[in-house]
């Protein structure tokens, strides 16, 4: 184990101190040449012009080979540099690497290549450390998640029979039973909820394993279809230009949960006796329903991100519907375009 | 904890008492469900745990179970898979909070006859009950009479005075919902429920009730059939017989 600081300053200066011990010898044998030279040519006898252009040479000489001296040393560097830079930070970028592939929700701890400098060793314990720690934190509140909806169920199935028996004590007022309806529509409400979250638990829970091939197009006819009492109870119209035969690779539970929340979202955000559109093609599948303004796209996707009075929905349909895509490396979108609101998903 | 109802003693010999076993170890839930169910048709029977509800498996003969999953003791699953080694043929519903596709598959394979996810209204349970209880005994011929109505639950047809009442699937389902939950009343939010099914959650507005349930009514009564079904408060329904 060594710094790495002083692993690079010790090559430079190992390269410096043999170079200049190097010029050594060679600056001495170069100037006595010349001086030996000067002397057998003049005779020994050293005019003032003499000692001026002994001295114009070697200032010439000297610089000349330092300048070349001082390029061999910069070359060389620039060289050992990139080659020993190379080598020195391989674990660092073969880390960084490795945490780029990391996922926090396949919750694979990384395994980080042994190194035997101390700076980076030091980076991937801790790194360890703090991957691991994410990883137990994300798994216990999804956990936790899973089992406070689970829960809640029993408690609420409770609340929700003693309604129901309230109701059947007399003599109840109307005010009495207009009560008990508005408790029983509230609960209902908690109870699709907590349903929905229970379901996003699963699905980040890695609880749908299986992917089949699905045939989409049969699966918007049959959604439809479901669908239809509801669109003719609000006067609303359809139009599916499906093409077929289109399929994708998918959990059947989820992708039904994922067409059946993009579907119902267009019906419900559309006044009645308005249309939907809807479009499959190869990799594409779009839901289009009118609408003046277009949505703050923010928060859309996000769980209860699009809670609000006018929509009292659960606010965890299109949260569930990227959760989805997100699982299969889907993108789904949200634009607005010549008074449409057009959700798209790719696959 | 251990709650035995028996508010009813005059009608138990008349024709068929039904047994009722509610597994449940809430005692809050089981005693809601018992007091709902209990009536001159019905006599319910409580286990809140494992190794009571097998003593009373093992002892007596149920026309139905109601079965929850997560017992203090031991599986639900276990209990019926005991049943069944037993060649036992009680009706069984699973009442449970496990609600995913594989806990419902894993139920009825184990040889359940129903299952209702918690929370639940308790005239879609006493629906589920009711027509669990009718298939089991009778199973060819299942026909509720009442008056001059028949309801062929085979053939899914309805007829007043021998002549045939065309019902929407939705109208039928509420019919049913009705005649099982007779002298009860019924909210709206169960009836959307019940209606709706997995589409419940989608939609906001019960007003939709209203129209099957004004137009069940109507087809019923130009057939001829008394008015059983009352309104309430409203927007509440009882069907008094």
């Amino acid at each position: 184990m060594s710094k790495l600081q002083n692993r690079s300053l010790k090559r430079f200066v190992q390269y410096a101190a043999l170079v200049l011990g190097c010029s050594i010898p060679v600056y001495y044998f170069i100037l006595s040449q010349l001086w030996q030279y000067e002397l057998n040519e003049h005779n020994i006898v050293l005019t003032a012009k003499a000692v001026r252009e002994d001295s114009f040479l070697i200032i010439g000489a000297v610089t000349g080979l330092t300048v070349l001296f001082f390029g061999l040393l910069l070359a060389g560097l620039v060289l050992l540099n990139r080659r020993l830079g190379r080598k020195l930070w391989t674990p660092f970028y073969d880390s960084l690497s490795r945490i780029r592939t990391f996922d926090l929700q396949q919750h694979k701890q990384i395994r980080f290549a042994d190194t035997d400098i101390d700076e980076f060793a030091e980076l991937n314990t801790n790194l360890d450390k703090l991957i691991g720690s994410a990883i137990s934190a994300y798994t216990q509140q999804k956990e936790f998640a899973d089992n406070a909806s689970h829960e809640l169920q029993t408690p609420l199935a409770i609340v929700q029979s003693k309604l129901d028996l309230l109701l059947q004590s007399r003599p109840l007022t109307q005010e009495q039973y207009d009560l008990i309806e508005d408790a029983h529509k509230a609960l209902t409400r908690v109870g699709r909820i907590n349903k929905n979250l229970l379901l996003l638990a699963r699905i980040d829970n890695n609880r749908y394993g299986e992917a089949t091939s699905i045939a989409l197009t049969t699966l918007l006819q049959t959604t439809l279809e479901d669908f239809e009492p509801f669109l003719k109870e609000r006067q609303m119209a359809v139009g599916a230009k499906l093409d077929e035969p289109v399929t994708v690779q998918g959990n059947r539970e989820l992708v039904t949960i994922l067409v059946h929340n993009l579907l119902s979202n267009a019906i419900r955000h559309s006044a009645a006796g308005a249309a939907i559109f809807v479009q499959l093609s190869p990799g594409l599948l779009e839901f289009r329903n009118a609408g003046r303004v277009p949505l703050h796209t923010g928060r859309l996707f996000q769980r209860f991100g699009t809670v609000s009075s006018e929509t009292p929905g659960t606010g965890l349909g299109l949260a569930l519907v990227k959760q989805v895509a997100d699982r299969y490396g889907w993108t789904v979108a949200y634009h607005f375009e010549n008074g449409q609101h057009i959700f798209s998903l790719r696959f | 904890m251990r709650v035995v109802f028996r508010m009813f003693s005059k009608s138990l010999c008349s024709f068929g008492v039904m047994k009722i076993l509610i597994v449940e170890d809430e005692p809050d839930l089981a005693a809601s469900i018992g007091a709902y169910l209990s009536d001159e048709h019905y006599r319910c029977e409580f286990a809140a745990d494992y190794a009571t509800a097998l003593e009373k498996i093992d002892l007596y003969a149920y026309d139905c179970i109601l079965l929850d999953l997560m017992l203090p003791g031991g599986s639900g699953l276990k209990l019926l898979e005991e049943l069944r080694a037993q060649q036992k043929q009680d009706g069984v519903i699973i009442i449970s909070a496990k609600d995913a596709i594989e806990d419902k598959v894993a139920g009825l394979q184990t040889g359940a006859d129903d299952y209702l996810a918690k929370p639940f209204h308790l005239p879609e349970l006493a629906a589920r009950v009711h027509s669990l209880i009718r298939r089991k005994q009778f199973g060819t011929t299942n026909v509720i009479e009442q008056n001059e109505l028949k309801i062929d639950l085979l053939a899914k047809t309805v007829t007043v005075e021998d002549r045939e009442v065309v019902l929407t699937k939705k109208e039928y389902d509420l019919l049913l919902l009705f005649v099982s939950n007779r002298n009860k009343v019924i909210s709206k939010s169960a009836i959307a429920e019940q209606l709706s099914g997995d589409m419940a959650d989608m939609f906001d507005s019960y007003d939709f009730i209203y129209a099957h349930v004004k137009n069940l009514k109507r087809k019923l009564q130009e057939a001829g059939y008394g008015n059983y079904l009352k309104t309430l408060y409203g927007t509440g329904y009882k069907w008094v017989i």
